[in-house]
């Protein structure tokens, strides 16, 4: 655990107690808290807004069903992500194909992104497009939500061992098409910068 | 696919990557990479991809889901009739598979069925006898009904049944007794029933007559 989780998951703990009470503020410091970083999870697993939406409160809901059967062997931001692993899961399987669709993609890109950023979203994107979901699960979790190799194999419900292999084979992947992708980037923008 | 590794200390630099990324390393571990990229050209060009990576993957959603929308239906959810809930989950998990167990349940209930009207129209008499239903030996030329003594042995009692030409076709019955017919009814011997009368370890030998 980071030095930097410990008062986290500290609130966590707290917010979870209360809404075991039925405290509905709670839910709702914990939702606004976790909307974000769930957002950007799920965006892995699927495109669509409205079935990460759901995701985000089928895992909600269930949260504050068990809330207090949380028995504190793993920090709150883990069980949570657990939840919406599952969750994530379980709607891809309801939706099918449909569920990984970006039909309006052109839309989405947000007009105060900064053209680094939009380039690096990009190159990312083109990347991750090549790895499997467990793969791009696992590299969101660790280099997106910087859980340990033991916070994602629980999250995941698998070894250690498999997170391990399934962490390195994308590494491999995205080692070996990132820096290709990075200089198509960087070409296209040179040819922009030479139109007059 | 390129090989991730190139020298000797490099798998444990690049293990190491993203947990130094992270700040979880120990200032050991960070200052061992440190001097490892500082020498190694291919792990340094990994390095700063991975930063980049996290850089990227640090970039809040793309997929815009506006959170007071959600948790406004979500408060809603708790609010709507408790009964709700679980139908809904358990019609998405298991919906088909309930389904599919009913249709066969059915489809086994419609063969019992059809089986059940096919053998009861045919009528046919059955081939076999259950233990419980009387024994049809009335009709059995020739049918004897046994006690052998207790102390007979079985080679014995094979023996006598064997020079007699007879088998057991019943029993034993709740008093020991069992029912023999000869092998052949054909051929069967007339003083059978003396013999058996008057052989070693019978108790009792009776023509069977209807009811014993």
């Amino acid at each position: 655990m980071n030095d930097a989780d410990i008062p986290a998951d500290a609130t966590d703990r707290v917010l979870l107690q209360r809404m075991s009470t039925g405290d509905r503020a709670a839910l709702a410091t914990l939702y606004r808290s976790y909307h974000g970083r769930l957002c950007r999870f799920l965006s892995r697993l699927s495109r669509r807004p409205d079935i990460i939406e759901e995701v985000i409160n089928d895992c909600f809901w269930i949260a504050w069903q068990k809330a207090a059967d949380f028995r504190g062997d793993s920090r709150v931001s883990t069980w949570i992500m657990g939840i919406a692993y599952r969750c994530g899961l379980k709607a891809l399987r309801q939706h099918g194909e449909e569920a990984v669709e970006d039909s309006i993609a052109e839309e989405r890109a947000p007009a105060d992104d900064p053209d680094e950023d939009r380039e690096l979203r990009d190159w990312l994107s083109k990347g991750l497009e090549r790895l499997s979901t467990d793969q791009r699960v696992v590299v969101e979790l660790v280099y997106g939500e910087g859980h340990t190799l033991d916070d994602v194999a629980t999250i995941m419900q698998c070894p250690v061992g498999t997170v391990k292999a399934r962490l390195f084979h994308a590494r491999v992947k995205l080692r070996n098409v990132l820096p290709a992708l990075a200089e198509g980037s960087v070409a296209v923008k040179e040819r922009k910068d030479q139109v007059p | 696919m390129l090989a991730p590794y190139f020298g000797q200390d490099c798998p444990r630099a690049w293990e190491m990557m993203p947990w130094v990324l992270q700040n979880r390393a120990t200032r050991k571990q960070t200052d061992w990479l440190a001097s490892h990229l500082a020498q190694c050209e291919a792990c340094r060009v990994e390095f700063e991809q991975q930063k980049r990576l996290k850089q990227a993957m640090s970039l809040p959603s793309d997929v815009k889901v506006d959170a007071e929308a959600g948790l406004q239906q979500l408060l809603g959810r708790l609010d709507a009739p408790a009964v709700e809930e679980p139908n809904r989950t358990r019609v998405g998990a298991g919906g088909w598979l309930t389904r599919a167990l009913v249709a066969a349940v059915l489809i086994q209930a419609i063969g019992i069925g059809a089986l059940g009207l096919k053998m009861w129209s045919a009528g046919d008499p059955v081939g076999y006898r259950t233990l419980s239903q009387e024994e049809a030996t009335t009709a059995t030329p020739g049918a004897i009904r046994v006690v052998p003594d207790a102390s007979m042995t079985m080679a014995e009692w094979n023996a006598l049944l064997h020079s007699l030409q007879l088998q057991v076709v019943g029993g034993p019955n709740e008093v020991g007794a069992y029912t023999l017919a000869p092998v052949n009814a054909k051929a069967s011997k007339p003083n059978t029933l003396q013999q058996l009368r008057a052989a070693r370890g019978i108790r009792l030998a009776e023509p069977v007559t209807g009811a014993p």
